[in-house]
């Protein structure tokens, strides 16, 4: 219901603010291909367009090529995309660095990624997700001595491979679900806790969105724990 | 995709447009772009050697007009230093016809990437903007989910991905736009997403703009951003964001039966242009994981040309908070040798405290030549110092020669 509500009260704003549309039509920019930032300004200034490309572009310009009909493809090829999103080079640029495998990587990946990409990944989580599957986390960390993440919500317990899993591991997990998916992507050890039966792991709408999940995973992710459902 | 398969794509890949630029007597422009890597594998500590032949072939003016053009786009790749077969991606392969029907239509039919609020991906399929729709513009979109992991493709039979927008665009300065797609996995619904997303600039130096990406299975904001951005005068932007994110998952994913917390950012940046020569750039953002546990992350940096050809690059980040602590600085340099290369060099030092988790510091130290050789033919090499946590010197590189034709 709520979802129809959203769409509905969009569409209708969407439809008013049509009533007063003017006729305006988007410009080609093709010919300014060549063009220098700086020199955007020459036609933009004080015209109601921001001026763009700046120190947080790399950030920003997610927004930008996200709209339909947008002038991004009158001065850059997909390619320009797909370097940085799906790992392609035909216009290597001496800036960036390679990862492990050789994969050709965006600015943001600082140094010693390996290390501090669990301190950075925290800074909006959805971003990894833009570029990489969750699998990718598993390819590596499926490989990777786990006993050294010392995880704060499950410390080993001296040399064995008893846990201790203390209070802070449903806090963490709540706040970064996607990590416990990198170490555990079927969630077999969340399940021997969280099965039918014992502490229930489900979102409080989860009455409203079950049957929807039931249908479409067909069933397959709610067997993992109940034996009816 | 088996490697016989792998053969005719790559085949038809390159033969396919080579005989419509012959045919049509289209424009042909190919760009080659053959890559030598060493880099070390932390994880397993073998030093590996790749090769990697990037080939991008664009065939255009098929028409009179110019409107309808080929673009292609794909990569070969072999590690040479253990025996690991060929490995390949196909990035792009899409027929694109622009301002079809008097300006009415833009199709990109093949393999194309596709980006909406609601979703994106790479897609074998088609998209088609129909873009004078009364006042609106419309989007179809709708194909085969292209995945890659690992250099390879990684979809199976039934990874879809279907959707479409309403826009607006006719009002000056304005976007509106709403968008619905669906994911799916293996003939399934995995995702079913509903995005909007608008800017608008009521007053000439105030930009309003944002999005929503609301998850129709979970009933739940997967993303929402709201911004500001105020630009006093030219040379000055200043912008306030705030952003909250909840982390949703594919239907057949065990994790999207678990409760979450949203995360929430409010961000405050400026952005200064002193002169020519010099730009200024400083922000801060407040992050809030719930649960009272909070991290502030602070970043400044500047970039100045002190002389004609010379361009310093420098950011320092900070961040302290929930899951751990960081301080970065990065510098940059390069210099414009006789307009036909640039030599840069770089370091970046980087200060860091993971929660009850690893302490320390990375260095890393580069260098680097993008020499343009003749108009037609330039090479790029780089090659890297890495001091880790786990190493004391890791050394990579690149070498890259770069044609078009």
């Amino acid at each position: 219901m709520r979802n129809r509500v959203i769409t509905v009260a969009l569409l209708g704003g969407m439809a008013c603010l049509l009533v007063f549309s003017l006729s305006f039509a988007r410009m080609d920019h093709r010919e300014f291909k060549k063009s220098k930032p700086a020199e955007c300004l020459e036609c933009h200034k004080a015209s109601g367009v921001m001026p763009n490309h700046g120190p947080f572009f790399l950030k920003d310009h997610r927004l930008l090529a996200k709209r339909a009909n947008n002038n991004c493809y009158d001065c850059h090829e997909q390619s320009y995309c797909i370097d940085c999103h799906k790992g392609g080079g035909v216009e290597p640029d001496v800036k960036k660095s390679t990862s492990r495998t050789g994969e050709y990587m965006p600015t943001t990946h600082r140094s010693d990624f390996i290390s501090v990409h669990s301190v950075k990944a925290m800074d909006n989580p959805q971003n990894c997700y833009r570029c990489h599957q969750a699998s990718f986390c598993q390819d590596c960390h499926s490989k990777a001595n786990r006993g050294m993440m010392r995880i704060k919500s499950h410390q080993r317990t001296g040399n064995t491979q008893i846990f201790q899993w203390n209070a802070d591991h449903a806090a963490e997990a709540r706040r970064s679900l996607q990590t416990c998916e990198a170490c555990h992507p079927e969630a077999d050890v969340c399940i021997q806790c969280h099965s039918s039966g014992k502490v229930n792991p489900h979102p409080r709408n989860w009455r409203d969105i079950k049957d929807k999940y039931r249908s479409e995973s067909g069933g397959r992710t709610c067997k993992k724990c109940h034996i009816t459902y | 995709m088996g490697v016989k398969v792998w053969r005719w794509v790559f085949t038809l890949f390159l033969m396919l447009p080579v005989f419509l630029a012959n045919a049509w007597g289209a424009e042909l422009k190919v760009t080659s772009s053959t890559h030598y890597l060493w880099y070390q594998d932390i994880l397993t500590s073998d030093n590996e050697r790749d090769i990697a032949e990037y080939l991008r072939i664009n065939v255009t003016k098929l028409d009179k007009e110019g409107k309808v053009n080929i673009y292609a786009y794909g990569r070969a790749s072999k590690q040479i230093s253990s025996s690991e077969d060929y490995q390949g991606r196909l990035y792009y392969f899409y027929l694109d016809y622009r301002d079809a029907l008097n300006g009415f239509l833009d199709l990109r039919a093949g393999r194309t990437y596709v980006n909406a609020a609601a979703i994106s991906g790479l897609i074998d399929g088609a998209y088609v903007d129909l873009k004078k729709v009364g006042p609106v513009g419309v989007t179809l979109f709708g194909g085969r989910d292209v995945r890659f992991q690992e250099k390879k493709e990684i979809s199976v039979r039934g990874d879809a991905i279907t959707g479409g927008s309403v826009y607006l665009d006719t009002l000056l300065n304005t976007h509106l736009e709403v968008s619905y797609a669906r994911k799916y996995n293996d003939t399934n619904t995995a995702r079913e997403n509903v995005g909007f997303d608008f800017t608008t600039t009521p007053l000439s130096r105030v930009n309003l703009y944002g999005y929503v990406k609301y998850d129709l299975i979970a009933e739940a904001t997967n993303e929402l951003l709201l911004g500001m951005k105020f630009n006093p005068f030219q040379s000055l932007i200043v912008r306030g964001e705030y952003y909250e994110s909840y982390p949703t998952f594919d239907t057949d994913s065990i994790y999207s039966i678990f409760a979450v917390n949203q995360y929430k950012e409010k961000s405050i940046k400026a952005e200064y242009v002193l002169n020519e020569r010099c730009q200024l750039s400083a922000g801060y953002a407040r992050e809030e994981f719930n649960d009272g546990a909070t991290a502030d992350l602070y970043e400044v940096g500047f970039t100045v040309k002190p002389i004609q050809d010379l361009q310093l690059d420098v950011s320092y980040e900070a961040r302290n908070g929930y899951a751990g602590q960081l301080k970065g600085i990065r510098g940059r340099a390069a210099y414009r040798l006789l307009n036909k290369a640039t030599i840069m060099a770089g370091a970046d030092y980087d200060d860091f405290r993971r929660e009850d988790s690893r302490n320390g510091y990375a260095k890393k130290y580069w260098g680097g030549l993008d020499w343009e050789i003749t108009k037609n033919i330039s090479t790029v090499v780089r090659v890297e110092d890495n001091m880790t946590y786990n190493y004391d010197h890791s050394y990579q590189g690149l070498f890259a020669l770069n044609l078009k034709f």
